[in-house]
């Protein structure tokens, strides 16, 4: 795990490492603010995400049972032929803004629903349930759009919420550690350097009295 | 920047969803054209959004998890559930999250 790296023990050594120390704990500690500031984030989405799903999955059941209705009031091949006719299309607006660094999409669109006249299907060919279930989807789309948005955020939050736990991990268990270990083995050895040289000073006094 | 629509699924949501104003749609009949479909999509510079059925997401599998992964921000794709209401019970959201954030999930549960 934490294997120290290889360092020369000296003085200099271990200024350089007391200030790389320092740098990767205040890395650390800012990484690790950011987490818990995406976490929260996150969860804030994740509410506003199940909120909006149920909305849409509601909307889009009851479109798919006007469609149904549709399909058989009018036949099939005629509703597909209609639906081929429809000429007005969504047009969705999404431009991108930066939430703590993340690029994230923000969707707008203007008008979904529209009356039976804009739509573009002949009039004299089709009936109201038509009408109804393309007003069903209209409105079962822009819930979707939406929707589709706000999971987007979601997982952009939850891809650099990884990628930001990830770089705390590194830092916690890998480089703090090793840091910390180089530093305690030239203090150690440093220690050990002057515990000789004191031994040896004596030493040579011993000897020196000696010769006297 | 404006964007259209595009359906990935069965003949009814693709029939639906242009009603709705979805302009490219495509209905899912093999596996290697819907493919292709999908990534002429997601490569289009005028598509926005991507709508594909939860069947047909399941049904791709991994090169659709593959190209969820590798895809630009644009198009956002959403997967929704087709006539049946059929959604999967593995929800990857919640897949994200537990993998993500951890033991909290269970919290949240409860919570929401």
């Amino acid at each position: 795990m934490a294997t120290a790296l290889a360092v020369s023990p000296t003085r200099m050594e271990l200024m350089k490492l007391k200030k790389q120390l320092n740098l990767a704990q205040r890395g650390h500690d800012l990484l690790k603010e950011k987490m818990d500031a995406l976490v929260m984030e996150f969860f804030e989405i994740f509410r506003k995400i199940q909120e909006s799903r149920t909305k849409a999955l509601e909307q889009l059941s009851t479109a798919y049972r006007a469609l149904t209705n549709c399909f058989a009031l009018m036949g099939t091949l005629e509703t597909v032929q209609a639906a081929r006719e429809t000429r007005r299309e969504l047009q969705i607006e999404i431009s991108s803004r930066y939430l703590m660094g993340i690029s994230i999409p923000a969707v707008e669109f203007g008008e979904i629903q529209r009356n039976a006249l804009t739509r573009g299907y002949g009039l004299h060919m089709t009936s109201s349930v038509l009408d109804e279930a393309a007003r069903e989807f209209e409105r079962a789309l822009g819930l979707l759009v939406e929707l589709a948005e706000t999971e987007a955020v979601a997982f952009a939050i939850a891809r650099e919420l990884e990628k930001t736990k990830r770089r705390v991990n590194a830092l916690e268990y890998i480089l703090i550690p090793r840091l910390k270990g180089a530093l305690k083995f030239i203090m150690m050895r440093l220690d050990e350097m002057e515990r000789e040289n004191f031994t040896r000073l004596k030493r040579i006094k011993a000897i020196i009295e000696e010769h006297r | 920047m404006s964007y259209k629509t595009a359906v990935i699924g069965d003949m009814d949501t693709a029939t639906g969803m242009s009603l709705a104003g979805a302009t490219h749609t495509h209905v899912h009949v093999k596996r290697d054209e819907t493919l292709a479909k999908l990534n002429e999509f997601l490569t289009s510079d005028e598509i926005g959004l991507i709508l594909v059925t939860h069947r047909v997401a399941e049904e791709l599998g991994f090169e659709f998890r593959q190209m969820m992964r590798t895809k630009r921000l644009l198009p956002l794709v959403l997967r929704i559930p087709d006539k049946t209401g059929y959604v999967p019970k593995v929800d990857e959201l919640q897949e994200t999250i537990k993998r993500t954030v951890g033991a909290e999930i269970v919290v949240k549960k409860e919570g929401g």
